[in-house]
């Protein structure tokens, strides 16, 4: 045995002892990092289609800016016609529940919203408001099953499961798999797994491209239900990185402009 | 004759091996027997109201909920509350539950310091005597939960699941059972929901085979001891009847039918009828054994046969002629009961008249029957009353009719009060769990009972929607209604919270289109879009107003659906009215119109049989008197007991008409035989009497006995049918032996002295 040899298999040893190599949590760490944004304007489509594979339409322009510790998005619709109008204010907070206003075009009014439920479903469609926002990190326990190839990426498999029944009552999810890939951390693919562990949403994460901060956008997500075969798309038709909207514009009376 | 005769004697061991080869060819179907309890599945798929159902079903999903009540002084205690938040969080883990509704499901929805809130109605259990009462005040004002999910007094709560596991009935129960234990606590729990019944009803119609089967057997053995004292003249007739209800109850799978709570009946009234022929033959055997001491077994039997074959021929097929009025019936299990108990009772005919004579040449001869060697009967009880029965008719038969009308006239009045059952709710003991949560139910939670009206169009089209919430309020005056809910009446509580009193849009359906659109996105975004999937479709073009209202009798369900109907008719947008109510309505329609028109085929084919049997019109119209005297009767004592018309008493007319007219050939054959050997009228029918009318008794008694055992039925249904076909056989007895040879000595019909 050369030095060499001698070399590769301390390695080999070192790695996996897990001194140099990165944890799981580590991995997911980064891998929501690379795609978390201080503050971009966008617009997208919303297509939800039900188990007959009808289709409903929303299109949606949005902006989102960090203010602080406070993150605050706005969102309009722009189609359907009957919607036309409506916005939304979303203050997310790191510690306590959002708060949400909605300006009502038909009645002129703006409303507060208060509501605790965060696991359930984002307009209607699959995703759900907690795939919408950063996760808190110490919800979770995190694995790393195997390696894999996924359309041509080689990427870790990584297990993540709620530390407990309120965490899976939050998330409405008991674990979740993520393929992430090596050499990028953006993730591909995550199949999530209902209370009695068996798979139930598999969502695909498409079309990354990388901004000008060294960062990713996902432009093309796909959320199918593996248990009622209903599925959501969100298709993002224009994207830009930051955004000169001014703090001003996200209050609840900017709203109806 | 006699070669006929001959035959089966001579092909003793071919009879013997095809019986045997019968009992074999039925044990395998027998194998697969499987219990469906749910009475529901049986009506015919043809029925609008199935139809209707099945189409809102369609686009709503399945509906079957299980309600589960808890009753303790104060639901809102602590425990109680940790409680049934560890059930519904339990509940709402498990795929076998799409919808789950308890204090911390509902949603409260509603208007506060200009925002609107969108909470469960519970999210933290109070542990201060304030905060429980800060929470009574908040739940008094939330009509989604306020007497839907706790009633009035704050004495119930309840947890509703909808249902749509691939667990069988009593599987599902199970757990849900298990985890009560999990969950210990000191309310009362009580269960409802069409799941919980079949489940209860599967466990009970297996008890009832359990115990009913085994006890019947022995209280019939032991009749046949007491009446016969010889071993044959237990095992051979009991033998028959074994074999007639293993055939009978084969033949269920092999038809590809399931057992129903119906299907109890079918071995009892085997136990009941399938013995008659074969006492028949055994009474007439030690009849012959003790007058020709020297007659060898073989003649014995031969002459048994030749004697018995005509009689018990006619009273085997008038039986099965009047058991199968069922098959016109349109309720599978009734139609069943019909098929089976037909094929049954010709079975346990051919085998009395081929098996018994057959096995009975293997046996030596017995001994002489006691009633044989003394003369006991003439100074016997039953004796000396037929003996002045028979006086009675022959010296005053005027009055004997006027009896029996007026009887008649008085028992009709019951009829006034004669009822068809609007539901299944009395299949289980009125103390039963299913029963106390009814109860419950219709007085503290708006009722069991529930109507279903689908609509089509825009359903986001304010006048559309001002209609629906029209019919809302008009049907809400009514007492029985107990709450009506659709897509209007969640449009109309976010206007509240959303709007504050005294704006323009609050508490109202909005005037435009785009209005309803915004409500509508809202509420997807701040709740769950399912709350919603129970009264809109997906794209917003099907819309369903439910109704749940509380009603025991069909008049209060006819009421509602006519209201519903003159409200909602001339909608141009109303698509179908379905919902269970109006199913219950359609079963109880065919019930009485199975009711009517097996009533109507057993009558007529008994009228003309009887016409063919005596060749005489009179004897076919004499004949049926009695047993529309019976019926009338049962009817009328049904009206006056409260007792109301439901799958299971519809077969009592049936049966008793098969049942009932056997006693009625008898006398006529006896009669017929005494005056064509030229005795007077008189004394004719005191001879008839004391003979025929003696087996008559001892017959009916005898069918009465087996019908008893039914009083053990684990189903208040099954004891009540026992208790009106006793009734009825009562009546028929009396009639055959009371009412025809007093119409008979009035009218001195020529038939009778042909």
């Amino acid at each position: 045995m050369n030095i060499r040899n001698i070399l590769t298999v301390v390695t080999l040893v070192i790695a996996s002892s897990g001194i140099f190599a990165q944890t799981a949590k580590e991995i997911s760490d980064k891998a929501s990092n690379i795609i978390d944004f201080k503050a971009m304007e966008m617009s997208l489509t919303l297509k939800i289609y039900d188990t007959k594979g009808r289709e409903r339409v929303r299109q949606i322009s949005t902006a989102s800016k960090n203010f602080g510790e406070i993150n605050k998005t706005i969102m309009k619709f722009t189609a359907p016609p009957d919607v036309k109008g409506t916005s939304i204010l979303i203050y997310d907070y790191e510690n306590k529940d959002d708060d949400m206003w909605i300006y009502m075009p038909a009645i002129r009014k703006t409303r507060r919203i208060v509501s605790s439920e965060k696991g359930k479903s984002f307009m209607g469609s699959e995703f759900t408001n907690a795939d919408m926002s950063k996760p808190n990190m110490n919800d979770f326990d995190y694995k790393i099953i195997s390696s894999e190839t996924y359309k041509g990426h080689s990427c870790w498999k990584i297990e993540t499961t709620c530390k407990d029944e309120d965490i899976e009552d939050e998330n409405g999810f008991s674990k979740k798999i993520a393929w992430i890939e090596k050499k990028t951390y953006l993730c591909h693919k995550i199949e999530f797994y209902d209370f009695a562990g068996e798979l139930y949403k598999i969502q695909s994460i498409e079309q990354y491209k990388k901004q000008s901060n060294n960062k990713y956008f996902a432009f093309y997500m796909k959320m199918e239900n593996e248990q009622n075969a209903r599925k959501s798309i969100m298709t993002i038709n224009k994207f830009q990185l930051g955004s000169k909207l001014t703090e001003s514009t996200f209050t609840p009376a900017m709203l109806k402009k | 004759m006699e070669e006929k005769e001959i035959f089966i004697l001579k092909h003793k061991w071919l009879i013997i091996t095809l019986t045997v080869l019968i009992i074999i060819a039925c044990i395998f179907p027998l194998m697969k027997t499987t219990i469906n309890s749910d009475l529901m599945s049986y009506l015919p798929d043809d029925m609008p109201s199935k139809i209707n159902n099945d189409k809102i079903e369609q686009v709503f999903g399945k509906s079957d909920p299980l309600l589960i009540v808890f009753e303790t002084d104060d639901v809102l205690n602590e425990s109680t509350l940790k409680r049934i938040q560890a059930l519904s969080k339990e509940f709402n883990r498990m795929k076998d539950f799409d919808m789950v509704m308890s204090l911390f499901d509902t949603k409260s929805i509603k208007g506060e310091d200009g925002a609107m809130l969108v909470n469960p109605v519970l999210k933290r259990i109070p542990k201060s005597e304030s905060r429980r009462e800060k929470l009574r005040e908040e739940i008094k004002t939330n009509e989604l939960a306020y007497k839907l999910i706790v009633s009035e007094d704050f004495r119930y709560t309840i947890i509703i699941l909808n249902s749509v596991s691939k667990k069988t009935d009593i599987e599902l129960m199970s757990i849900i059972y298990d985890l009560f234990e999990k969950y210990p606590g000191n309310e009362t729990i009580s269960i409802n929901g069409q799941a919980f019944l079949r489940a209860e009803a599967n466990n009970k119609i297996s008890r009832d085979f359990m115990i009913l089967l085994p006890i019947g057997m022995l209280i019939m053995a032991i009749f046949l001891w007491v009446s016969f004292k010889e071993k044959r003249g237990v095992l051979l007739p009991t033998f028959v009847v074994a074999i007639s209800i293993i055939i009978a109850m084969a033949l269920i799978p092999l038809l590809g039918w399931q057992l129903s709570i119906i299907g109890v009946l079918i071995p009892i009234m085997m136990i009941a009828i399938a013995n008659d022929y074969g006492i028949h033959f055994i009474a007439k055997y030690q009849e012959l054994n003790a007058k020709h001491p020297d007659m060898t077994m073989n003649q014995i039997v031969k002459e048994v046969t030749l004697y018995l074959k005509k009689p018990v021929i006619l009273t085997g097929i008038t039986t099965i002629v009047g058991i199968s009025g069922l098959v016109t019936h349109v309720m599978l299990p009734a139609k069943q009961m019909g098929v089976v108990t037909a094929v049954g009772v010709a079975f346990a005919l051919l085998l009395s008249l081929t098996f018994i004579p057959v096995m009975m040449v293997f046996f030596k001869k017995g001994k002489v029957h006691n009633s044989f060697s003394k003369n006991k009967p003439e100074n016997g009880f039953l004796n000396k009353l037929l003996s002045n029965l028979a006086n009675i008719i022959a010296k005053r038969p005027r009055q004997i009719i006027y009896a029996f009308i007026s009887f008649l006239v008085i028992v009709v009045f019951g009829l006034v009060q004669f009822n068809i059952a609007s539901d299944f709710d009395s299949i289980l003991p009125k103390n039963h769990s299913y029963n106390i949560s009814l109860n419950i139910a219709n007085k503290h939670f708006g009722g069991t009972k529930n109507i279903s009206v689908m609509f089509e169009g825009d359903m986001k089209d304010p006048e559309i929607l001002k209609r629906m919430d029209y019919y809302e309020q008009e049907l809400e005056i009514m007492p029985e209604v107990g709450t009506v809910n659709s897509i209007a009446s969640m449009i109309r509580i976010m206007s509240r919270a959303i709007n504050d009193p005294g704006e323009e849009f609050y508490d109202k359906i909005p005037d435009t289109r785009e209005a309803v659109a915004q409500y509508l996105e809202l509420y997807s975004m701040s709740g769950d879009p399912e709350d919603f999937e129970d009264f809109v479709d997906f794209d917003y073009t099907k819309a369903v107003v439910l109704i749940q209202y509380q009603a025991d009798n069909l008049k209060t369900i006819n009421k509602i659906v006519d209201k519903v109907k003159t409200l909602m008719a001339k909608d141009k947008n109303l698509s179908v009215i379905g919902g269970i109510s109006l199913i219950d309505k359609d079963l109880s329609q065919a019930i009485a119109i199975g009711q009517r028109d097996s009533l109507i085929f057993a009558f007529f084919a008994i009228l003309i049989l009887l016409m063919i049997i005596f060749k005489s019109k009179a004897a076919g119209l004499i004949g049926s008197f009695p047993l529309l005297f019976a019926l009338v009767c049962t009817f009328g004592i049904m009206g006056w007991t409260g007792i109301e018309l439901n799958i299971v008493t519809a077969l009592l007319s049936s049966i008793s008409i098969g049942l009932g007219v056997d006693y009625t050939i008898h006398i006529f054959w006896r009669l017929k035989s005494e005056l064509k050997s030229g005795t007077p009228y008189a004394e004719a029918i005191s001879i008839s009497l004391k003979t025929t009318g003696r087996g008559i008794i001892i017959n009916a008694f005898s069918v009465i006995v087996g019908f008893s055992i039914l009083f053990l039925s684990a189903f208040p249904l099954i004891q009540t049918f026992a208790f009106l076909i006793i009734i009825s056989i009562l009546l028929c007895l009396a009639s055959a032996l009371i009412l025809i040879p007093a119409i008979c000595i009035l009218t001195k019909p020529k038939f009778l002295e042909k």
